[in-house]
């Protein structure tokens, strides 16, 4: 029997692996995938609870987290165009003219 | 959605409705100072409409309130943007910016800036939240073919999405422990003493890492000051007066509150408050970037305004706010004046450029020290009230601990903002003379002058108007 503890278990372990990908990996397309992961994680989140309290809210928040993520996407490929127009390379190590 | 609740917005959907047509008109009429003037226009109006225009409801759909409260936040940050608009007309003349998107990014920002401290749920603080910041991410990156330019936007992105997702999550723990989106019964929902209240504690804990974030609270600062060294300067300006005020003012109302979760949320404030105020200073004493030391700045000033959070109450809100005033002003100026200064070849930015400025430009050099000098709490300035009312609200609030560490990051503060303006005063004269100011810039800037310097020997009437909308 499948319980609303697995569906968290689950959505926990997508979040912890997002974040520990957005921590290491270089590429940073790879790391905007590994923020919609964890920004999946969270919609798992959300439908399993509100099926599991039985009220709508958290399938509504589940459309804004959406909407949101597409919006970020859409600023984010923009962004990591016109960076990569100005230097060349994707790379994390890479964004490296700003410091202290 | 009924009538009267449309009505209660109408600040938030002029600036937006604004927003749009300004970006709809500059498809057609490529004239940047028309559309920044247009937008400046809107947002004045914006605020004029949240001052004096009773709202029939104050609570909008369990997601925002038009309470006092909400209303004059929204004036605050309405205002930023016109001010910030107005400085950027000769900016964006420099740097070719498209003066349509500008303009309406610019009033984006206000409305989610404004329905952020207006929301009373955590739907209407995430969209709230997420308004402000994807206008932001644009905004960090709008000069064109400017490497740093690009690379702040693309810092500020990876960290801002990351802070966006743990924002999300906090969200789905505080629901799943106490099964509602409405802050003030979420707060409360902590303290019932049943089987979920880790689940809620963690939710509480990532929000803090998420709203550390936003406001670059020690550890979570470190995007802070590569961020303000590559954005054009007005955009900085914004991002260190009114875009974190606006997060901090979103949290005010529930930390007035007292109870067991609060307390627990408290203890971990107390914690990054000391941390924030003491990283803030040291990593701050040896900038040689005037822009990179306003960042470091903002967030020892982040550190300060925590305390006001701890301590609460009716004295830690007054502190709070007109702290932020004072601060937002003193900042908004230095970051003005940087834009003044501002030619084809970039901005001023190393102590180095700034050296002997004073001789060729004392006015706005003079400007300059006044705002620094005010960041610092020298006394007849407003800077200096504000800091004495919120440490001594602190010494009251049984918080003596967190006045004294504050007192003695403002003492060694002296050091990083006497620094630029002993440059400027330095006896060589600088090599190149800069382009002489628009004169809206310089009248806005004295404005500015002119509100801390009558704060600082008058402040009663800030005092007793923050009194009176207080939550």
């Amino acid at each position: 029997m499948i319980t609303v503890t697995h569906y968290l278990m689950l959505s926990a372990i997508l979040f912890a692996i997002g974040t520990l990908g957005v921590l290491t990996r270089k590429n940073a397309i790879v790391v905007f995938m590994c923020i919609e992961v964890m920004l999946n994680a969270v919609n798992l989140t959300f439908i399993a609870l509100s099926r599991h309290v039985g009220n709508l809210d958290g399938q509504i928040f589940v459309f804004f987290v959406m909407t949101v993520a597409a919006a970020e996407a859409a600023v984010g490929l923009a962004l990591l165009i016109a960076f990569y127009r100005n230097k060349e390379t994707l790379d994390v190590d890479d964004f490296n003219m700003l410091k202290w | 959605m009924n009538q009267e609740s449309l009505q209660s917005l109408l600040p938030q959907i002029l600036l937006a409705l604004g927003s749009t047509a300004i970006l709809l008109g500059g498809a057609w009429v490529r004239n940047r100072r028309l559309w920044l003037l247009v937008g400046a226009l809107v947002a004045i109006v914006a605020a004029l409409v949240a001052a004096f225009v009773e709202p029939p409801q104050i609570d909008i759909l369990g997601m925002y309130s038009a309470s006092a409260y909400a209303r004059f936040c929204t004036v605050l940050w309405s205002l930023t943007v016109a001010a910030t608009l107005v400085i950027s007309c000769r900016y964006v003349d420099i740097f070719r910016f498209g003066g349509g998107e500008y303009a309406s990014l610019m009033l984006f920002a206000a409305a989610g800036m404004s329905l952020l401290s207006a929301a009373t749920s955590f739907v209407g603080l995430f969209l709230g939240l997420e308004v402000l910041t994807l206008a932001l991410y644009i905004l960090i990156a709008f000069r064109h073919g400017d490497t740093r330019g690009a690379e702040a936007g693309m810092k500020y992105l990876v960290f801002g999405a990351v802070a966006t997702a743990f924002l999300a999550f906090a969200i789905a723990l505080i629901y799943t422990a106490t099964g509602t989106f409405n802050l003030q019964a979420a707060a409360v929902g902590l303290q019932a003493g049943d089987g979920l209240r880790p689940l809620g504690l963690a939710g509480w804990a990532l929000l803090l890492v998420a709203v550390g974030f936003k406001i670059s609270l020690v550890p979570f600062h470190l995007w802070t000051p590569d961020v303000y060294q590559g954005a054009p300067a007005p955009v900085s300006g914004l991002l260190a007066t009114a875009a974190k005020g606006a997060v901090l003012a979103a949290f005010l109302p529930l930390l007035v509150m007292s109870g067991e979760g609060i307390a627990d949320i408290k203890a971990i404030l107390w914690l990054l408050a000391i941390a924030t105020m003491l990283v803030g200073t040291f990593a701050a004493l040896p900038q040689t970037n005037i822009k990179r030391m306003l960042a470091y700045s903002s967030v020892v000033h982040m550190g300060y305004l925590m305390i006001a959070l701890i301590v609460a109450g009716a004295d830690g809100s007054r502190a709070l706010l007109f702290y932020l005033v004072v601060y937002s002003l003193a900042t908004f100026g230095a970051f003005g004046i940087i834009t003044t200064f501002a030619d084809e070849n970039g901005e001023i930015q190393d102590y180095d450029d700034l050296r002997g400025l004073a001789a060729l430009h004392p006015r706005r050099s003079a400007l300059l020290a006044v705002f620094l000098l005010s960041l610092t709490g020298i006394p007849p300035l407003a800077g200096f009230f504000a800091k004495f009312g919120l440490f001594q609200a602190a010494f009251r609030g049984g918080y003596a601990e967190l006045a004294v560490i504050g007192v003695i990051a403002s003492v060694i503060s002296v050091y990083y903002y006497v620094r630029p303006v002993i440059a400027l005063y330095a006896p060589e004269s600088a090599s190149v003379c800069r382009d002489v100011a628009a004169r809206s810039e310089t009248l806005l800037l004295v404005g500015c002058a002119a509100v801390i310097v009558i704060l600082g020997v008058y402040p009663t009437p800030l005092l007793s108007l923050v009194a009176l909308i207080i939550p």
